[in-house]
């Protein structure tokens, strides 16, 4: 019975992936300012991400970025009303709090130093709302399988201080891929990282991307990540941030260095790295890797 | 000893152990030498041999023990307090810690009795509960769990808003996020909290044991200070150091062995 049942109840599970939006309706953002008044951060942002795909979402530093990437996950910051008008839609439902249907990468990775590498991707079974959803036998098993898709079977049982930078970023993702979420939100995941490793976690990134496709909106402020990564790269300008462009990556992943010596990803880092400049002249932390 | 005046330097266990055992072997050789010598009367400095016979006769005279029921006693009456302050101090602190408007509304009422002069409220004590035993131990359940609450608190908020924040976005109600992210970060410091706690009662315990003590080891030292028995009352002294000490040496490393992770950090 459950051999016929499987690939059903997997099919349905795509099917609820694949049909998946966010959509930004002029969001404006506004945090009070020091001196009193208020200072406008987000300065009406439509957007619309209606497919599973990786969103690149690229801009210059304090643009803000982290704050939009925060409502789309439903994380309020305390004391402000966020956003300050306009709204979320998650599948064109408004969305005004925590949701089920994302999850958080962040850069400082946020592992736990009191659990072991299992128990901290094991985490959200320790709670209500996951445990009620899988039975233990299960959730068990996807913590062991997303550890040896993150390559991290063999170190189950160490605590994050014994391990390096990466390999806690593989923690952080395995912990957030394991709910199988349908929307993954990144802030700078990699931004830590040294070029190496950054660009091992990129390819993992891609991989596990493959064997379960999501919306993926990713924060970076390296230009080469976002043309090696993005389906779909946002550019925003800076205080008060705005889509100053938007554009889509045809190339299938992995990209080659082939490609991003070709004279179409060349004329892209150009079109990006320009447009930050003119919205930002000589500030801000932008990178490019080779 | 280029790195004399270099707080990082990091000492060998066998130097370390050296310096102390000297400076403690200082301190004995400069008693006995004050004794020896006459400068100070034995009746205000007792030498450290009258204080070796005095702790020799309360351990052991006549078939029994003074020091070991005196021991008891106390302890008895610390394994008490301590197990109130536990069951009622680290809840508040906790509560404290993890919801402003509770700590906005009980710190008024609990910080200044951190600066009060808890001993001024032994009277009180005295005329609510009586001289026996309730009386002892509400002293030092009060005396601990000043500075025991604020301390949890702190233990709770010094814990970085990104496990709560991470937890939320898991799909944690607010109370899972204190209870499984917060909290288990917050234990070694609330450990720091319990160990300064049971330090402060065994400094209390003299105080404690004031009023119609029949045994304990403050009364102890009453009783030989009241016939001016100073060695026993330095013997008493000793012990109840030897015995704070000894505690806090393993409450340190009971810690250490809860939560190896927290050097790391
Ligand atoms: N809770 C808050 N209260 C007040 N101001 C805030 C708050 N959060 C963010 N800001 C301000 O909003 C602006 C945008 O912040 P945000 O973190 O979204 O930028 P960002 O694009 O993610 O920057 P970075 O690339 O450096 O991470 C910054 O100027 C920041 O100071
Ligand atoms: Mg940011």
């Amino acid at each position: 019975m459950s051999a016929s049942a499987a690939p059903l109840v997997q099919h349905a599970e795509a099917e609820r992936r694949n049909s998946i939006s966010i959509v930004l309706k002029d969001i404006v953002q506004e945090y009070p300012a020091p001196g009193g008044g208020a200072t406008r951060v987000v300065g009406g942002i439509d957007l619309a991400l209606e497919r599973p795909g990786i969103n690149m979402l690229l801009g210059p530093s304090g643009c803000g970025k982290s704050t939009i990437l925060h409502m789309m996950g439903g994380v309020r910051p305390i004391g402000v009303k966020t956003p300050t008008s306009g709204s979320v839609l998650i599948d064109g439902e408004p969305c005004d709090g925590a949701h089920d249907d994302s999850v958080m990468v962040f850069q400082r990775y946020a592992n736990r130093p009191d659990l072991s590498v299992f128990e901290n991707v094991a985490f959200p079974f320790r709670l209500k709302l996951w445990r009620q959803r899988l039975p233990e036998g299960e959730w068990r098993d996807r913590v062991t399988q997303i550890l040896a898709a993150v390559g991290l079977a063999d170190k189950k049982d160490l605590r994050p201080a014994q391990l390096s930078g990466g390999q806690n970023q593989r923690v952080a993702l395995a912990r957030a891929l394991v709910l199988r979420p349908r929307i993954l939100l990144m802030d700078e995941p990699f931004g830590a990282l040294d070029a190496q490793t950054r660009e091992e976690m990129q390819h993992l990134l891609v991989k596990l991307y493959n064997d379960r496709p999501c919306l993926v909106v990713f924060v970076t402020h390296d230009v080469t990540e976002a043309l090696m990564l993005g389906d779909r790269v946002i550019v925003l300008s800076a205080q008060p941030a705005r889509i100053a462009d938007d554009f889509v990556i045809g190339e299938p992943r992995p990209r080659s260095g082939t490609w991003q010596r070709s004279s179409e990803a060349v004329k892209l880092e150009e079109r990006i790295l320009n447009q930050l400049h003119k919205v930002s002249p000589g500030k801000g932390s932008l990178r490019v890797t080779v | 000893m280029a790195d004399f005046w270099n707080p990082y330097a990091a000492l060998s266990p066998g130097q370390r152990k050296a310096l102390g055992i000297g400076a403690v072997a200082a301190l004995l050789l400069l008693w006995a030498g004050l004794a020896a010598s006459g400068w100070v009367s034995s009746n205000r400095l007792p030498a450290p041999w009258d204080v070796a016979a005095a702790l020799s006769y309360l351990t052991w005279h006549e078939g029994e023990s003074l020091l070991a029921t005196a021991t008891l006693w106390s302890l008895g009456r610390l394994v008490v307090a301590g197990v109130l302050v536990v069951a009622i101090g680290i809840p508040i602190g906790i509560a404290m810690g993890a919801a402003p408007r509770i700590n906005a509304a009980l710190s008024p009422l609990l910080d200044p009795f951190r600066s009060a002069p808890v001993v001024a409220l032994l009277p009180i004590l005295v005329m609510w509960l009586g001289i026996g035993e309730a009386m002892k131990i509400a002293f030092l359940f009060i005396g601990a769990v000043v500075y025991l609450i604020p301390m949890v608190r702190d233990a709770i908020r010094a814990v970085p808003q990104s496990y709560w924040i991470g937890a939320r976005d898991l799909g944690a109600t607010p109370w899972e996020c204190v209870r499984k992210a917060v909290l288990p970060m917050a234990m070694p410091r609330i450990a720091d909290a319990l160990i300064v706690a049971v330090s402060v009662m065994w400094t209390y315990i003299t105080v404690a044991e004031y009023v119609n003590a029949k045994v304990g080891l403050g009364q102890l030292i009453q009783n030989a200070r009241r016939f001016s028995a100073w060695d026993q009352v330095f013997a008493g002294i000793i012990v109840i150091i030897a015995l704070a000490l000894a505690t806090y040496q393993l409450m340190l490393f009971a810690k250490r062995k809860l939560y190896p992770w927290e050097t790391h950090q």
